[in-house]
């Protein structure tokens, strides 16, 4: 046995246990979850059997009016949520980069709406925006009772209300993304901008942001894939309601899976999701990509 | 190469170690075999998946009294979700796994299709004869039978009813309303006749969100307007009937954009009656478990002023409410199905349900009990429930029923939130989805490869 064949068997071995892990829980369920996608299978309906029936799910799938609508739900989501996390993220990142008094308490405050767990702080949004006792409610209107909003009731507020609570919830954590961005941007450069007697706005526009764009794009792409998959906020805030306008395409996986027992259609809702997730990511690495490898300095 | 010589050490270890291991674990299991030998002794434990009840000391004391008189027999407990969708997911769990060592559970009164048809549910004929089913209400027996065969037991009844400010009404002349009509009459001069006294009061509340409630507010207004949702022996959708679409016109247009506020789109039970409760409503359609909170003075404003009757109905049809409640059943799966029978034998009995209607205020299943003085002297209302509980009607008893469920609530929340989509449209497109699935039973049906269970499996 040579040294170098050696060492490849020790590799080997060592990635092993690594590899069997992820073979269990990602390869296998990824694989199974495809396998059902073939077959129709009803659970309450076993006399049915589970045919295997091909691609008729995922004809099924592009005819089917309320997956399209689940989708621009989703999309619409997706869209809203990451634009408006990117842009107060950067906000929140600058603010916690400079040197003040207490700017650990800022950046732990910052933190706090990242920390609390989703289906808490879906909640606190939903009594927020109550229809009678909602501080939302009570800050715009004081004792005009008359005039409350009931904002989950009408299927476009609704659906900006599920937007903002997530803009609200993970924003920080963009900024987190695009803090790690800035340090790493070196002070030379703000200090030759200066000398060369360029202003705050000509010192972001032209060294900060093009130095910056790595980390935005990293944070971007871990927000579209999370808004991607949202799931809990519209559980607890809406259910879906009123009339279809919050339902994003994983609530309606849900239902179909664990509620209504269609497994073979429920797999293939999650597998588009799937793919659709996985193209997109393709896309963003391909774009972003390029410009990680180039600041690789070796 | 001392990393890899190490390594190998481990490797040599680890296959030993195991051996070791499982070699001790075979010795320490052996004792745990000689007693299951004595099982003789040991009671038979049932398991029980239940919800978190509203009342735990009148069902702490049902079970210690069950164990008392069949010592034989021990309850485990196992408390799932208090949401009907939710314990619906944890038990389906179960039953698709078939988890043998799950016993007994509840079923809402829209699962026994499902349980039946998936054979998760053990049919209960042997055991529960047409002579004693028919001292049940009816409704509530009708809930538990699939093609023929009975799988639940109700443990209660509950039904919509309309709920109304018995003092509003007298002051402004009026007796309970008999028709919809009448209801928005009366909703209609009362809000105006109190305007400047109570700016906030509403006409009616009542429980419109996206979810199961919605399908059991509409089919109230669907039902009686001589309409219903499916065909008799279930097999189409009939939401596209002109008396059907007249309840949704009359729901969207009287109710939900005149006498309601918007925000019951948003409303489940506690919203809508904390609406009540606070003095803001004239009219609130619930279940009977509002009663005791409207006529709570810590809890509701209006209490001793609250009236109850049945719900109104459109002209030329009837009044409807929709039947809700929870039914015994035994799993298909249980090793223990007669001593799970001796149990719901006894909490479905004379004794407990009146045991429940005394002291967790649950409407019995029994219709004798509803004549009985010691139930009466405790809940002198009943009396006047029986006829409510007589008028209670069956969601789609189908094995897709939840297909179905969020196919109707997505149809009956478009038409209310949506105030410009067209409603026969919707209905049209609603029926041939709900038609699509009630296609695929009829199939199931017609496969003979579908086999009940009627025997119960041996350990």
């Amino acid at each position: 046995m040579t040294q170098s064949t050696r060492d490849q068997t020790t590799g080997w071995v060592m990635v092993l246990p690594t590899l069997t892990v992820v073979a269990i829980f990602s390869l296998y369920p990824a694989m199974d979850s495809f396998l059902l996608s073939l077959h129709r299978i009803y659970l309450s309906l076993p006399g049915l059997g589970q045919s295997f029936i091909g691609l008729r799910n995922y004809t099924d799938l592009f005819q089917d009016s309320v997956v399209h609508e689940a989708f621009i739900v989703t999309l619409g989501f997706v869209i809203l949520s990451t634009t408006f996390e990117l842009l107060l993220g950067t906000g929140i990142a600058l603010v916690i980069h400079e040197h003040f008094r207490g700017r650990g308490w800022v950046r732990a405050a910052v933190l706090i709406p990242w920390a609390i767990p989703t289906v808490v702080a879906s909640q606190m949004w939903r009594f927020l925006l109550n229809d009678q006792y909602g501080v939302v409610n009570l800050i715009l209107f004081g004792d005009r009772v008359g005039e409350y909003v009931p904002w989950l009731a009408d299927p476009w507020t609704a659906f900006c209300a599920i937007v903002v609570a997530d803009v609200w919830k993970t924003s920080s954590f963009a900024g987190l993304l695009i803090l790690a961005g800035l340090q790493v941007i070196p002070d030379e450069l703000y200090e030759a901008a200066r000398i060369d007697g360029a202003r705050a706005w000509q010192r972001f526009r032209h060294v900060t942001l093009p130095l910056l764009k790595p980390a935005l794009l990293t944070a971007l792409l871990f927000r579209t894939i999370d808004a991607f998959r949202v799931f809990d906020l519209v559980f607890v805030m809406t259910q879906g309601g009123p009339g279809d306008a919050t339902q994003v395409i994983q609530f309606y996986g849900y239902k179909t899976l664990f509620t209504e027992g269609r497994m073979g259609y429920g797999a293939t809702i999650s597998v588009t999701v799937f793919v659709a997730l996985l193209i997109l990511s393709a896309c963003y690495v391909r774009t972003m990509g390029s410009n990680l490898l180039k600041r690789d300095p070796t | 190469m001392p990393l890899f010589s190490s390594n190998r050490i481990a490797f040599v270890r680890l296959p030993v170690l195991s051996v070791l291991l499982l070699t001790v674990g075979f010795f320490i299991h052996e004792p745990a075999v000689g007693e299951s030998r004595q099982a003789e002794i040991v009671p038979t434990l049932l398991h029980f998946v239940t919800w978190k009840a509203d009342h735990p000391d009148a069902w702490e004391e049902a079970i210690t009294r069950f164990e008392q008189a069949y010592p034989h027999v021990r309850i485990q407990r196992e408390i799932a979700p208090h949401s009907s969708t939710a314990y619906h997911d944890v038990l389906t769990q179960k039953l698709k796994n078939r988890d043998q060592s799950l016993d007994l559970f509840f079923m809402d009164v829209i699962w026994p299709a499902e349980f039946a048809a998936a054979g998760w549910a053990l049919p209960l004929d042997e055991y529960f004869p047409s002579s004693e089913r028919r001292k049940f209400l009816r409704a509530t027996i009708e809930a538990g039978t699939y093609q023929g065969r009975v799988y639940g037991v109700p443990s209660r009844v509950d039904g919509g009813m309309l709920y109304y400010r018995k003092d509003l009404l007298e002051r402004h002349g009026f007796s309970p309303p008999r028709t919809w009509d009448d209801l928005v009459r009366q909703a209609n001069a009362i809000v105006e006749g109190e305007r400047i006294r109570q700016p906030a009061l509403r006409g009616y509340s009542g429980q419109f969100k996206q979810y199961e409630g919605l399908v059991c507010n509409v089919l109230e207004f669907i039902g009686s307007s001589n309409g219903s949702l499916l065909t008799k022996d279930g097999v189409r959708s009939l939401l596209a009937k002109p008396e059907t679409i007249r309840a949704m016109q009359f729901v969207r247009e009287r109710i939900i954009q005149k006498l309601a506020t918007p925000a019951v789109l948003t409303y489940q039970e506690p919203e809508s009656l904390a609406v009540f409760v606070q003095g803001k409503a004239v009219f609130h359609r619930n279940w009977p478990y509002a009663w005791g909170l409207a006529n709570d003075p810590r809890y509701s404003k209006v209490a001793g002023r609250v009236g109850v009757t049945t719900l109104p109905h459109f002209p030329n049809g009837h009044s409807v409410s929709s039947l809700g409640g929870w039914l015994y059943g035994i799993s298909a799966y249980s090793r223990h199905p007669k001593e799970a029978w001796t149990f719901i034998k006894f909490m479905t009995g004379t004794e407990m349900q009146t045991h429940f209607a005394r002291y967790a205020s649950l409407a019995p299943s029994r219709v004798a009990l509803y004549s009985e003085p010691e139930v009466l002297r405790a809940n002198p209302h009943y009396k006047k429930w029986l006829p409510i509980f007589q008028t209670a009607r069956p969601r789609p008893r189908t094995p897709v029923y939840p297909i179905v469920s969020h196919v109707l609530q997505r149809y009956f929340s478009r038409v209310l939130a949506f105030s410009d989509v067209d409603i026969v449209k919707e209905a049209k497109a609603a029926d041939r989805q709900i038609n699509r699935f009630l296609a695929l039973v009829g199939e199931h049906k017609g496969r003979g490869s579908f086999e009940r269970r009627t025997t119960v499996p041996t350990p």
